[in-house]
């Protein structure tokens, strides 16, 4: 008996599960598991190209996107592309709904930027060599400094000369290129003096904006979509403002690409050509800049309602002039926003689910065989699986989210799936001889492992598809399953058939 | 010393496994025209559901958003007439139970600002915690071409690999089919109890082509390599580990369905419960029912 003891432990097979099993407990204490954002709470947002772009292009959207939520001061940020065209973004530790919309600002800005005066661009995002920490003031007006290059100082100094309180205005992602179709009032307001600032004799928004950005403008007077989408060729797109929103539909089936400015919540005339155009300013130019003289320390400034809004506005400012523009323009197409307390409750569930279905895998198999001697073998090794699991999870820093414990789930499912054929095999050998039982024993494990090695192939098969071709969160669900049932048919599955056949007393 | 007491416990174990295959007896004495005929029976019944009546597809893939409150305890159809009227939209509520917590879930169409249904279910319910979702219709679109794809190319990968394993057409064929019925039966049964169909429940049908794989290779070597017992002990042999197996699994599924209250997990259990309960009839009836056929009409000693 106790010799059969010491060759069951010194098998290769239960010696490497041993040793998978103490690792996997070490890695675990060492190195405490991470969850994903819909345990641990968070925000996961799925953005989208605007279109397909290759995978150097992609790459870049990915650093660059990197790198400005690292400056809007967020920990555990995970950028990842998925196919040509979807971005997926979890950060951890999010707490607050405004968070989660800043988030979502910062990546919906492409963060192309434009400094023109008087027509002429003077300056881009390329221009932008420093940016200084923004200001906020009690009356919820804000300010981000920022130095820009010496051409483009020298450019401003050269066209602003013996020109005092003419406007300069700035641009974050205007639409370029573009035709503009507004109402009647909107058109009459951008021809005004409106946007001049302190200078009625200097070119009128509408012209500045034409000559500077080629974007042009017409009064809506109930043109057919048709009619539109002739004006609009050459055209990069068409932005409607202030006009019946049916229009939209009928450009884009004359596959015209459209956007229509939402007017928000008492937002006036004034306040949506701003943002139709993405406009900072316009500010008028002080005197002392008039004198030919180059100023290279400028800035940037608006005022918001309250000062939550001003903060938001001023940081994602700060973070697009600091991390430069993206390469392609990205839309959120999906979020979730799940709170950390909410996530400590899925967590505990997870674990009493898991207890749950163990516990119950031991009453059924005990059920079944009306022996302990099999029930708690197989439990345990379901167990063990799941350790072993979990510790190469800690070990490769996977982030364990809900998908992923359904596929531990699922891996575990056929991991007592296959203990039952292995059992199965062993216990029918009992009616025969002892000695034809010995040369069948072979025979029987031989097919019992063809069963789960045909098995554990279909779904590694089937799962492999998944984990290559599915965007959004369910990698994590494919990774864990093809993990367990590789764990499963390596490990756990050989040192199940070694202890079973010596609590059986097959061997 | 052992050897002794371990015998004693030998028949324990053999007279509950002898009294189950008793049970299952009629099912290997089975008419195998019957075996195949009533499968297919119910497999067509499930198509025809299917025409009838789709599972409906979830915020995920259609696009719209989600509110999850927890720790709220409603009447859902009240706080559906509320919300849709506050808001100007109409929102559809559910209502959830778990072992902890219960709740509410909101849907509403795509474009609607989750922040405010939150804002008036806090006004309402100020101790409940809040998570929300929201996904664009263009997303949903690429979410469920991208599904469809999964499903496809794991199917096909599947298939290759069942060919690889038996390389003989009818039992591979077989086995494949029985896949692609547990799928349609599980989808159909989602239609009946309204379950949507999400990336979640895509994963789980995924899932399923492992699970019923698994059971009909069994059978299938298990008749397919075995010389030494006649095709009615080795079905019963079969039938009886597959029966401890797939008990076992909608034990445990069973168990994950009532603790969690996570919809993802939740929906992934049932899923797998609705496909495990066909493959049980597929592999055992109808795979078994082609499998006889097969190796009866088959020269002896012909397979290995």
């Amino acid at each position: 008996m106790k010799r059969k003891t010491k060759r069951l432990l010194l098998n290769w097979r239960v010696l490497l599960l041993i040793l998978f099993l103490t690792g996997s407990i070490a890695t675990l204490a060492l190195k405490p598991l991470t969850f994903g954002i819909d345990i641990a709470g968070g925000v996961a947002l799925v953005a989208q190209t605007e279109h397909p772009v290759d995978s150097n292009t992609m790459q870049i959207v990915v650093t660059s996107l990197q790198k400005r939520l690292n400056t809007l001061g967020l920990r555990d940020i995970t950028v990842e592309a998925q196919g040509d065209q979807i971005v997926l973004v979890k950060v951890a530790n999010v707490s607050t709904e405004e968070q989660a919309n800043q988030i979502k600002a910062v990546i919906e800005n492409q963060g192309v930027f434009y400094m023109e005066f008087n027509g002429v661009v003077f300056g881009t995002g390329k221009d932008v060599e420093y940016v200084g920490i923004y200001q906020i003031k009690p009356d919820n007006s804000w300010a981000v400094p920022f130095r820009i290059s010496k051409k483009a100082a020298e450019k401003f100094a050269e066209l602003a000369k013996g020109k005092p309180g003419w406007p300069v205005d700035m641009f974050l992602d205007p639409p370029v290129n573009s035709l503009l179709v507004v109402s009647g009032k909107i058109y009459h307001l951008m021809n005004s003096t409106e946007f001049n600032a302190e200078a009625p004799q200097a070119p009128t928004l509408m012209e500045r904006i034409n000559r500077a950005l080629n974007i042009s403008a017409i009064a809506y007077s109930n043109q057919s979509a048709e009619e539109i989408a002739k004006l609009a060729q050459g055209k990069q797109k068409v932005v409607l403002i202030d006009v019946p929103q049916e229009l939209q539909k009928e450009l884009e089936d004359l596959n015209v690409t459209v956007s229509y400015i939402q007017r928000g919540p008492g937002e006036s005339d004034h306040q949506l050509v701003v943002k139709a155009l993405g406009l900072y300013g316009p500010y008028a130019v002080g005197e002392g800049l008039t004198v030919g003289k180059p100023q290279q320390d400028v800035q940037i400034s608006g005022k918001a309602p309250n000062r939550v809004v001003a903060e938001q506005e001023a940081s994602t400012i700060y973070t697009v002039l600091k991390s430069g523009s993206l390469p392609v323009k990205l839309n959120v197409v999906g979020m979730q926003f799940i709170s950390p307390r909410l996530g400590e409750d899925f967590k505990n569930q997870a674990l009493y689910a898991g207890l749950g279905a163990l516990l119950t895998v031991l009453a059924i198999i005990y059920f079944h065989y009306r022996r302990w001697k099999i029930a708690i073998p197989v439990a345990s090794t379901s167990l063990f699986e799941v350790i072993i699991i979990l510790g190469f999870a800690a070990l490769i820093n996977w982030n364990l989210d809900l998908p992923s414990i359904a596929g531990i789930i699922a891996a575990i499912g056929t991991g007592v799936d296959q203990q039952v054929v292995i059992t199965d095999e062993l216990l029918s050998g009992d009616r025969s001889t002892r000695i034809a039982r010995r040369s069948s024993i072979l025979k029987r494990m031989g097919r019992a492992f063809f069963v789960i090695f045909a098995s554990a192939a279909t779904t590694i098969t089937a799962m492999s598809f998944l984990l290559v071709y599915f965007v959004g969160t369910l990698k994590g669900f494919a990774f864990t399953t093809i993990l367990g049932v590789l764990i499963g048919i390596l490990i756990t599955r050989p040192a199940y058939a070694e202890i079973a056949k010596y609590l059986l007393g097959e061997d | 010393m052992s050897k002794p007491k371990k015998n004693s416990k030998l028949p324990a174990t053999g007279s509950v496994k002898a009294k189950e295959r008793e049970k299952l007896r009629f099912l290997a004495r089975m008419d195998y025209k019957k075996m195949i005929t009533y499968p297919l029976i119910v497999f067509i019944v499930a198509l025809l559901l299917l025409a009838v009546h789709f599972p409906t597809l979830g915020i995920d893939l259609r696009g719209g958003v989600v509110v999850t409150a927890y720790g709220v305890q409603t009447n859902p159809d009240q706080l559906a007439k509320e919300l849709s009227r506050d808001l100007g939209v109409e929102v559809r509520v559910e209502s959830f139970t778990g072992v902890e917590t219960s709740g509410v879930r909101i849907y509403a169409p795509a474009g609607t600002d989750p922040a405010q249904i939150i804002k008036i279910m806090k006004e309402k319910y100020p101790n409940a915690k809040y998570t929300h979702s929201e996904v664009q219709p263009t997303f949903g679109e690429i979410a469920q071409k991208q599904g469809m794809k999964a499903i496809v190319l794991a199917f096909i990968g599947m298939a290759v690999v069942v060919f690889l394993f038996f390389r003989d057409p009818v039992p591979s064929m077989t086995i494949i089919f029985s896949a692609l019925s547990d799928m349609t039966i599980a989808v159909a049964l989602m239609g009946i109890f309204g379950i949507e169909l999400t990336t979640a429940t895509i994963a789980a049908l995924l899932m399923l082509i492992g699970y019923t794989v698994d059971s009909n290779i069994l059978l299938t070597t298990k008749l397919l390599r075995r010389k030494e017992d006649t095709i009615e002990d080795a079905y019963l042999s079969a039938v009886s580990t597959g029966f401890t197996m797939s008990t076992t699994t909608l034990g445990a599924l069973l168990v994950l369905w009532l603790i969690s209250t996570s919809q993802t997990i939740d929906n992934i259990a049932i899923v797998l419960i609705f496909g495990l309960l066909a493959d049980f009839m597929n592999t055992w009836i109808l795979n078994a029912g082609v499998l006889k056929w097969y190796l009866s009409r088959k020269p002896q000693g012909g397979s290995t």
